[in-house]
């Protein structure tokens, strides 16, 4: 690893502040950017820990939608009661995600911020309507996950900007869920993954897919998967991802129907 | 440029010096003379390096060191006497190079308290983190369950 | 057990004690060679070859040896100072310390930076450049024997064992070893076979991933050198490492403690001639500690193509088999050659066959290594004739069970070689694996998305030959035992095995027997600690070195006028005048061997057998191709178990990496011969929720007449048989048959969609 700086910064004005010198990156839980910078892909001469920013609190409004700060583990979001009661497709996703010792550091603010298609928490909260507070250089602003992202490990943060916290409005009637498959192992980076939406009110579905594309994308249906951009890498060839795509569709389709989710 | 970290380490308060980019891995191993904890995979992947920062289990090898500052840190090391989970690792044959055993230790404590009494899904995901090449898995369960039980009755 | 112990009638061997370095391993207090550091000690960190073939035009390091904490720079240049030939190789010495001239695999060691500090050399390696004349290179084990890439311009084999003495080397080939075996008139019984049958079978390169990472430490004097190294094989690398030097051997010291994992990995010369070299360079203590990533360019397991032709009389008798192997030997010979030769002798199958013909070809490619492997090739062998066996059952519209029955090698009988198969339960663990997956009752397959099926497989090994092994074993004055050997423990339970062995002999509690770890200065010569050899030949040098002591105690009992009775501390007394002394057993074990004549043929190929068998019972995914196992059967004939426990644990282990290997596990590489995977990020190894639901194992009722006590090796007899039962159980599942591993969801999933 090259020689770094390590700034803790105690106010997000700072955290900001720091941020906006070239090579600076912020990290939370750290594993994310550990990993890139161990293997020489990220070589930062600043880093900026968000650890003591106090944005941990997990709470419903009065408005019944759940706003996460972002520096909330993945671990106090998959133990907590509130929302294992009004998001449990949320609590669902969160016990297979990664491994316990990643979920006790990683936030939920670095996991939307790092862009990695092989993750299981942007296309859920995609499909479920959810936005981010963004804070950066020119003050606040909303921003919906789904337009979060650009492309393979790109969001469409600038440099500067700082997630703080996330909101994912009520269900409602709706039933949602997360399922994702593995190529090689049983424990493995999605090589597939499908979030999917029913709201039986309307016999409507959202889908969302992730992993196979290189960016969570919405589909209008099963049979518009195979107009997806996707392609063949270590998982899988392009025409088998799209198999997999359209069997895990159908079958969370099948799951979201049923009710009592 | 190093800094001083002062934490406490298995109950007692120390300090090193440490450089940003050295992980707790590195200063345990360097600073303590302390190596239960050990990098493999180096991506936090197979658990060997598993080390509890206030009372959570975290990846050593992906912990910078200087941001244990003020924290409590736990080893392997930890404790005069065996306790249930280790008496059960002993007794159910739950490790053959032992190279990973340290990590699952903590990780079985870190699950019998979540869980005391855990069926077979639990522990599998719970320790779906932790990787035994010797692949000792079905041994780790039933130390598990003996530990549990053990613990319990204590 | 810390206090001297009385003598003890009770039975040591057949007992499941915990291991005896139980303690030491829940507590994280068990040595490694990962831990050890020295004072003054350097890292070193490789610098490695970018392209897979290559003449090496130019190597700059003067940015790396300028960055402030690198202590210096080491290339071939300055290695040919201290070692003039540094070609080292337990087949062929054709592997250089560091590349010379020429680059044969992408990620072969080029250039090694020291420093105090592993972070500078590392940061140093980055600051290194090479430029390379690239060369035609070659991937594919079977395009390797006509390519006019040639991987090794000139061979030099080596004759440290005496099994590889007869190599010759050839030129102009990528061909290391062609092994031969023909009995009887294969062709001509072919030509009259009622029907034939030919598949072709292939397996993927793997990687061990020992989770402590190939490690080695080197510290010297002006003329001496001690090793401390993650081996399997000490006293190799004592010999290798003093030939290189031009040492005697006893200026040589190697020491191992534990390992945290070897399945192979770690044998012969790996890291130990360059730190060796790098030690006497700096005159420090030098340290060389892989990551999890650089296993996958230091040492993996053979591809292989497999074309196997049987011919069948009218009853189905197997008349005939004709075998040729090709073996993806990579870019190195490593042992290699043996796979080839002591593997390849057993590509038939535990089949009674008269007429037999063997072509096992060992290939250079421009890949990392390939060498021992959980298996040494068994289990290649086993994928290719438990599914070609398993097919021609089916074609001839016979059970699969009861087609391998009528067909099956049994006591008394010669096997391909001639060499008459004894103290094999062939029939045994083939009618277990039958038994306990209730072969004979109906199975229901589904109708549904998910449907199911069964398969079994049985395979063999011959214990390798010509190997030797000795051990000492001392009777302390107060009457503690100790054992001295070289043989390692990997997590196998080698250290527990030796001490109920001798605790046996000794009348003693195993527990309280101490195991001295390999140490080449204190403990004498092992072939290594490999292919499931130690228990049955360690075990018996163990045992008549414990014999030996108790005769010589018995002696000095005689000469000092002591009745039988009188205890061990007493007669050390009345020897030296006080309770001290020790008396020392030692013995040697070398069971016979006769070396194959020219049509591979001898009645001596090996001092025994290992059978092993796997039932599973499956469950596939129709829309997903995944197949999951719901039931592992595992059966072996091991003898009679010293630790029973401990038999069992190695059973179920060597089935859940076989696993790996027969469902996930593969080595990606590109076109340009560049491994994509190269770390547990992207090589995924099992996990928890990669088991099946159920796993059976059973060693069947079983003496090895010639092992110490009725027993012998179990370490690898589980892998045999895991990757061919659940082919069979797809194909029973979903009528596809596959013939190349790994065989993952999409492999599977394409199969059934080109029916």
């Amino acid at each position: 690893m090259t020689p770094f700086e390590l700034l803790q910064p105690r106010t997000l004005r700072e955290a900001i502040a720091l941020l906006g010198e070239a090579s600076a990156r912020p990290f939370s839980g750290g594993t994310a950017v550990m990993l890139m910078m161990k293997a020489g892909v990220l070589r930062p001469s600043r880093l900026v820990s968000l650890r003591n920013l106090s944005l941990e609190k997990i709470e419903v409004g009065s408005d019944g939608a759940l706003r996460v700060g972002a520096m909330a583990t993945l671990r106090a979001l998959e133990k907590s009661a509130a929302v294992r009661a009004g998001w449990p497709a949320i609590t669902r996703t969160l016990r297979t995600l990664s491994n316990v010792r990643v979920r006790n550091v990683a936030t939920i603010g670095g996991h939307l911020a790092h862009g990695d298609p092989h993750t299981d928490l942007p296309p859920l909260l995609c499909v479920l309507g959810a936005t981010v507070t963004v804070a950066g250089k020119d003050g606040e602003r909303r921003v919906p996950v789904e337009k979060l992202y650009a492309g393979y490990l790109e969001t469409t943060l600038r440099p500067g900007d700082l997630i703080t916290q996330v909101q994912i409005p009520p269900m409602g009637t709706r039933r949602a869920v997360y399922l994702k498959c593995t190529t090689r192992s049983a424990d493995d980076w999605p090589a597939v993954g499908v979030a999917v939406v029913f709201e039986p009110e309307k016999e409507e579905f959202s889908l969302v897919v992730s992993a196979a594309t290189d960016k969570p994308t919405r589909v209008a249906s099963v049979e518009a998967v195979d107009a997806l951009p996707i392609e063949s890498d270590l998982h899988g060839s392009a025409a088998y991802k799209k198999q997999l795509v359209r069997v895990y569709l159908k079958r969370a389709m099948d799951e979201a129907r049923k009710p009592a989710h | 440029m190093r800094s001083e970290v002062r934490f406490r380490l298995n109950g007692q308060p120390v300090s090193a010096q440490v450089a940003p980019h050295e992980s707790l891995v590195e200063v345990l191993q360097e600073a303590f003379g302390l190596y239960g904890t050990r990098e493999s995979c180096g991506q936090g992947l197979c658990g060997c390096c598993t080390v509890l920062v206030d009372g959570v289990a975290v990846s050593g090898c992906l912990q910078l060191a200087t941001l244990v500052h003020d924290k409590e840190v736990l080893t392997v090391e930890n404790g005069a006497a065996l306790d249930p989970v280790q008496q059960a690792f002993i007794e159910a044959g739950a490790f053959q190079c032992g190279f990973c055993t340290p990590g699952f230790i903590l990780m079985t404590r870190q699950l019998l308290d979540e869980h005391p009494d855990p069926n077979d899904d639990q522990i599998r995901h719970y320790l779906s983190g932790n990787l035994c090449r010797c692949a000792a898995y079905p041994e780790i369960i039933e130390a598990v369950k003996l530990a549990g039980r053990k613990r319990r009755k204590s | 057990m810390k206090r001297a112990s009385q003598p003890t009638e009770t039975p040591q061997v057949g007992r499941s004690i915990p291991r005896l370095e139980s303690w030491l391993k829940v507590t994280g207090r068990a040595e490694y060679v990962h831990n050890l550091r020295l004072p003054g000690m350097l890292y070193g960190k490789i610098f490695r070859s970018s392209v897979s073939h290559g003449r090496i035009k130019s190597i700059d390091t003067a940015a790396a040896r300028a960055l402030a904490g690198v202590h210096s720079v080491v290339t071939a240049e300055e290695v040919r100072a201290i070692v003039p030939d540094p070609y080292y190789g337990p087949a062929f010495h054709d592997q250089p310390v560091l590349a010379v001239d020429k680059v044969r695999y992408v990620g072969e060691p080029v250039a090694v930076v020291l420093a105090s500090d592993p972070h500078v050399a590392e940061e140093a390696v980055h600051l290194i450049s090479a430029e390379y004349e690239e060369l035609p290179a070659v991937y594919d084990e079977v395009e390797a024997m006509t390519s006019k890439a040639i991987v090794h311009d000139v061979l030099k084999p080596a004759g440290t064992f005496p099994d590889l003495k007869h190599l010759q080397g050839k030129k102009n080939t990528n061909l290391a070893l062609d092994f031969r075996l023909r009995r009887g008139s294969p062709e001509a019984a072919l030509r009259s076979a009622h029907r034939v049958f030919e598949h072709r079978f292939r397996t993927q390169q793997v990687m061990h991933t020992p989770l402590e990472p190939l490690v080695s430490v080197a510290e010297s004097t002006e003329d001496s050198l001690t090793i401390h190294t993650a081996s399997q094989s000490p006293s190799f690398v004592r010999i290798e490492i003093a030939r290189l030097l031009g040492w005697a051997e006893n200026r040589v010291r190697v020491r191992v403690p534990f390992l945290g994992g070897g399945f192979g990995a770690k044998l012969y010369i790996k890291l130990e001639a360059l730190v060796s070299v790098l030690s006497l360079l700096s005159k420090r203590p030098v340290k060389i500690s892989l990551t999890m990533e650089e296993q996958f360019f230091t040492i993996t397991k053979h591809a292989s193509t497999f074309r196997i032709k049987s011919g069948v009389d009218a009853t189905g008798r197997i008349v005939a088999r004709e075998c040729e192997v090709w073996w993806n030997g990579g870019a190195y010979a490593d042992i290699g050659p043996r796979v080839t030769q002591k593997s390849g002798f057993t590509a038939p199958g535990p089949y009674d066959i008269e007429h037999v013909a063997i072509d096992s070809y060992a290939l250079y490619t421009n890949l990392p290594p390939a060498g021992a492997l959980r298996g040494f090739g068994i289990p290649q062998l086993v994928w290719a004739y438990e599914s070609h066996t398993d097919l021609i059952a089916r074609e001839l519209g016979m059970d699969p069970v009861k087609f391998r029955r009528q067909n099956l090698l049994r006591e008394g009988r010669p096997q391909a070689t001639g060499t008459v198969l004894r103290d094999a339960e062939t029939g045994k663990v083939l009618d277990r694996l039958a038994t306990l997956l209730e072969w004979d009752k109906p199975f229901e397959k589904g109708t549904g998305p998910l449907r199911r099926g069964r398969g079994i497989a049985v395979g063999f090994k011959a214990c390798v030959s010509n190997t030797s092994s000795l051990a000492s074993v001392s009777i302390n004055a107060d009457g503690s035992c100790t054992v001295y050997c070289s043989t390692v423990d990997m997590g196998q339970g080698s250290d527990t095995a030796m001490a109920q062995i001798a605790a046996e002999v000794l009348r003693v509690p195993a527990e309280s027997v101490r195991v001295v770890h390999s140490d080449t200065d204190v403990t004498p010569f092992d072939m290594a600690t490999l292919g499931s050899r130690s228990l049955f030949l360690m075990g018996n040098a163990v045992r008549l070195a414990a014999e030996d002591a108790v005769q010589k105690i018995n002696q000095l009992r005689k000469e000092l006028g002591l009745a039988p009775d009188v205890p061990v501390p007493d007669i050390f007394k009345k020897k030296f005048g006080m309770r001290a002394g020790n008396v020392m057993g030692t013995a040697s074990f070398n069971p016979p061997y006769t070396p194959p004549d020219a049509n591979g043929l001898t009645e001596n190929a090996t001092p025994f057998w290992m059978v092993g068998g796997t039932g599973v019972e499956i469950e596939v995914d129709t829309e997903t191709g995944r197949v999951r196992i719901t039931r592992l059967i595992n059966v072996a004939d091991v003898g009679t178990p010293i630790n029973p426990k401990i038999v069992e644990t190695q059973l179920s282990g060597a089935s859940i990496m076989q696993l790996g290997f027969t469902l996930f596990e593969k080595m990606q590489f590109d076109a340009a011969g560049q491994l994509r995977n190269a770390s547990l990020a992207e090589y995924k190894i099992p996990g928890f929720l990669d088991l099946p639901d159920e796993i059976v194992n059973e060693a069947v009722s079983a003496e090895q007449k010639t092992g110490p006590f009725g027993a012998k090796g179990v370490g690898e007899s589980a892998t045999f048989g895991l990757s061919p039962a659940v082919a069979n159980a797809i194909q029973d599942a979903v009528g596809v048959r596959l013939t190349e591993l790994p065989m993952n969801p999409e492999a599977v999933f394409v199969k059934m969609q080109d029916q």
